[in-house]
C-alpha cells in the first residue's frame, strides 16, 4: 500500500478509536474559536446594525478599512498581539501570553472585521420596509434594532459561520499567542504543523480530516437551520 | 370632534417641495379618499398623518393634540398603518398579526385571543399557522390589515391597498372596507389612484395634485336591494333604475356632476328621475353643490349658470334626474 492510502488508514483509525488526545486538540480548538466568535458576534451584530442605519462623516473610509482589515494576515495579528503581550511589551504584566485568553484575544481581532464587514452586508441588503414597518407598528428604537437583528438573523449567522471558519481554520495567532502547548494551547492547526514537521503524517491527516468536518457540520447545520425557517 | 386638522403642512425632500397644504380638516368617523396620480404627494401625506415623518413646516393635530418630536412615537401608535405593498415579517401569520400587540408588551394569552378574533373576522384562519413567506399578494395585504386593525387604531391608514391585488381580493377588500366604515369602528384613510372606486368606498375624496389638495367632491353613495330580474335598486325609499349588465351590488354611486337637475321632469333618455326639495346649496369655486331630497339626499354640481337658470332656493321642488349609466356598483 503506498504511503498515502496508508496514512489515511491510520488516521481513521485514530478518528474512531476515539484517541483521547486527538479529541482533547480538536475540543481545544472549537472551544477557543467558539469563544471568540461568541465574543465578537455580540458585537458586531448590532454595531453592523447601527452602522448600516446611520450616515456619518467618514463611513465609506471606514468601510474600506473593513474590507481592508478582512485579508489581514493571522501572523500580523499574532506578532502585534505578540508585542503587547510580551514581557516586554505594554500589557506583559498580565502574564496572558502562551493562554487560551491570547488566543481568543488574537482570533477575535482576526475575525472582528470578517464578521462585521459581512453583517454590514447582510443589513444593506434587507428589505428597507423591515424598518418602517416595525417603527409604524409602534416598535421602540431598541425594539426596532431587535426586530431587524431578528427578520435577518440568517444573513447574520452566515457572517458569524464565515468568521468562525477562519477562526478555526487559522495556524498564526493560535501557535504565536498560545505556543502550541500540549494538553493546554494546542490546537488542530498547531497540532497539524507541528505533527507533520515530526513526520507523524497519520496523526496530522486524522486531524486534517476532523478540522473539514467541524466546518462541514457547522456550515451545514446553518444550511438546515435556514431551510427550515424559510 | 376633528380626527385630523392640518395647519400650513408642507414636506420638502432634498429641496424639493412635495407637500402643501394650507389647511385642512378630517372628521373622526370618516372614510376619506386621496387620489390622485403617482408621484403627487399621496404615500407622503399618508405617511405625515401616521407620524412616520416629520413635516418640514406646519402642523398636524390628531384629536386635539398638537404632533411634536416628543409626542411623535405616542400618537403613532395610535393609528393603524397598511403600508403599499406590505412587508411582513418572516414568521408565522398570527405571530405577525400578533407582533404591534407584543410590541406593546400586551401579554401572550391576551394578544392571540385578540389576534385570533382579527383573524378570524378577517377569514384568515386558514392562514395563521401559514408562513408570512409563503402568502399570495392579496393574502399579504390582508394579514397586513389583520396586523393593523388587532391593535383597534382610532385611524386606518392604507396607502394604495387595491393596487397589487387581483380581483378576488380587491373585492373582499371593498367589503372589509365597507363593514368598518358601516360601523364607524374606525375612521379610515386610503390613498388610490382609481377615482371610482375612492368615490365608491369613501364619504370623502380629496385629488392631490403637484402636493396640494385641489378638490373635494360629495358622492351619492346608496345601500339597498338589487333586484337581478327588472334590474332595479331598490335603497327602501326610492327605486333606481340601474345598467342591464349588473348580476349583482349591495352599494351603488352617482357622481354629483352626472346628476341633472330641471324645474320640469325631462322628457329624455335618463331613466332615473325623481322629483325632491332642495335642502341646502354650496358653493364650491366655480360650481355650487346642490342637496336634494327625493326619499334619499343627493348631491349633484351644477355650474352657477345652471344654477341661476334654475334660480334655485331652499325648499324648491325640483326634478333630478341621470343615466342608468352614470351608476358605479359594488
Amino acid at each position: 500500500m503506498n504511503f498515502f492510502g496508508k496514512a489515511f488508514l491510520d488516521a481513521f483509525n485514530l478518528i474512531f478509536r476515539f484517541d483521547a488526545e486527538l479529541y482533547f486538540v480538536v475540543w481545544t480548538s472549537i472551544k477557543i474559536s467558539m469563544t471568540s466568535v461568541f465574543l465578537a458576534s455580540i458585537l458586531c451584530i448590532p454595531l453592523a446594525v447601527v452602522f448600516s442605519a446611520r450616515k456619518f462623516p467618514g463611513k465609506s473610509f471606514l468601510q474600506s478599512l473593513l474590507n481592508t482589515l478582512m485579508a489581514m494576515p493571522t501572523v500580523v495579528v499574532g506578532l502585534f498581539l505578540f508585542g503587547i503581550l510580551s514581557r516586554q511589551g505594554p500589557l506583559g504584566g498580565w502574564g496572558l501570553l502562551y493562554t487560551q485568553t491570547a488566543m481568543v484575544m488574537g482570533q477575535f481581532i482576526l475575525i472582528f472585521p470578517i464578521i462585521l464587514n459581512l453583517a454590514i452586508a447582510a443589513a444593506n441588503t434587507a428589505d428597507p420596509r423591515i424598518k418602517t414597518t416595525s417603527i409604524a407598528l409602534g416598535a421602540s428604537k431598541t425594539q426596532q434594532v431587535l426586530l431587524f437583528m431578528k427578520e435577518v438573523r440568517f444573513a447574520m449567522m452566515a457572517a458569524i459561520v464565515a468568521g468562525f471558519g477562519r477562526a478555526i481554520g487559522e495556524v498564526g495567532v493560535a501557535m504565536m499567542l498560545g505556543g502550541n502547548i500540549e494538553g493546554y494551547t494546542r490546537t488542530m492547526t498547531t497540532a497539524i504543523a507541528l505533527e507533520t514537521s515530526k513526520g507523524e503524517f497519520e496523526f496530522a491527516l486524522a486531524l486534517g480530516m476532523l478540522l473539514l468536518l467541524v466546518a462541514f457540520l457547522v456550515n451545514s447545520i446553518l444550511e438546515r437551520f435556514q431551510k427550515l425557517h424559510k | 370632534m376633528n380626527l385630523y386638522s392640518l395647519h400650513n403642512l408642507g414636506y420638502q425632500y432634498e429641496g424639493r417641495k412635495i407637500l402643501d397644504i394650507e389647511h385642512f380638516t378630517f372628521d373622526e368617523g370618516q372614510t376619506l379618499a386621496l387620489v390622485g396620480p403617482n408621484g403627487a404627494g399621496k404615500s407622503t401625506l399618508l405617511n405625515l398623518l401616521a407620524f412616520l415623518t416629520r413635516p418640514s413646516r406646519g402642523e398636524i393635530v390628531f384629536m386635539g393634540q398638537t404632533a411634536t418630536d416628543r409626542n411623535r412615537a405616542q400618537l403613532r401608535r395610535r393609528v393603524g398603518y397598511v403600508q403599499q405593498n406590505p412587508y411582513l415579517f418572516n414568521s408565522t401569520v398570527l405571530e405577525n398579526v400578533e407582533l404591534g400587540l407584543k410590541l406593546r408588551h400586551v401579554n401572550r394569552e391576551l394578544r392571540r385571543e385578540r389576534a385570533m378574533n382579527v383573524v378570524e373576522q378577517l377569514g384568515l384562519e386558514h392562514l395563521a399557522p401559514r408562513r408570512a413567506h409563503e402568502l399570495s399578494g392579496g393574502e399579504v395585504q390582508k394579514v397586513a390589515l389583520a396586523r393593523a386593525l388587532v391593535l383597534e387604531p382610532e385611524v386606518l391608514i392604507m396607502d394604495e391597498p387595491f393596487t397589487y391585488l387581483d380581483k378576488r381580493f380587491v373585492q373582499e377588500l371593498e367589503q372589509i372596507i365597507v363593514t368598518i366604515r358601516e360601523n364607524r369602528a374606525q375612521s379610515i384613510l386610503f390613498s388610490s389612484h382609481d377615482q371610482m372606486r375612492a368615490r365608491v368606498l369613501a364619504d370623502r375624496v380629496c385629488s392631490i395634485i403637484n402636493g396640494k389638495l385641489i378638490m373635494e367632491s360629495s358622492i351619492n353613495l346608496l345601500y339597498g336591494l338589487f333586484r337581478k330580474e327588472d334590474k332595479i335598486f331598490d335603497t327602501g325609499r326610492i327605486r333606481i333604475h340601474t345598467p342591464d349588465d349588473i348580476e349583482e351590488c349591495k352599494l351603488i354611486a352617482i357622481e354629483p356632476d352626472q346628476i341633472v337637475l330641471s324645474r320640469q321632469k325631462l322628457d329624455s333618455s335618463m331613466r332615473n328621475s325623481f322629483q325632491g326639495k332642495v335642502k341646502a346649496l354650496h358653493m364650491q369655486g366655480k360650481h355650487i353643490e346642490v342637496t336634494v331630497d327625493v326619499g334619499e339626499l343627493f348631491h349633484s354640481t351644477i355650474t352657477r349658470a345652471a344654477h341661476d337658470e334654475l334660480g334655485l332656493t331652499l325648499e324648491d321642488t325640483i326634478w333630478l334626474s341621470f343615466k342608468s349609466s352614470a351608476i358605479k356598483t359594488l
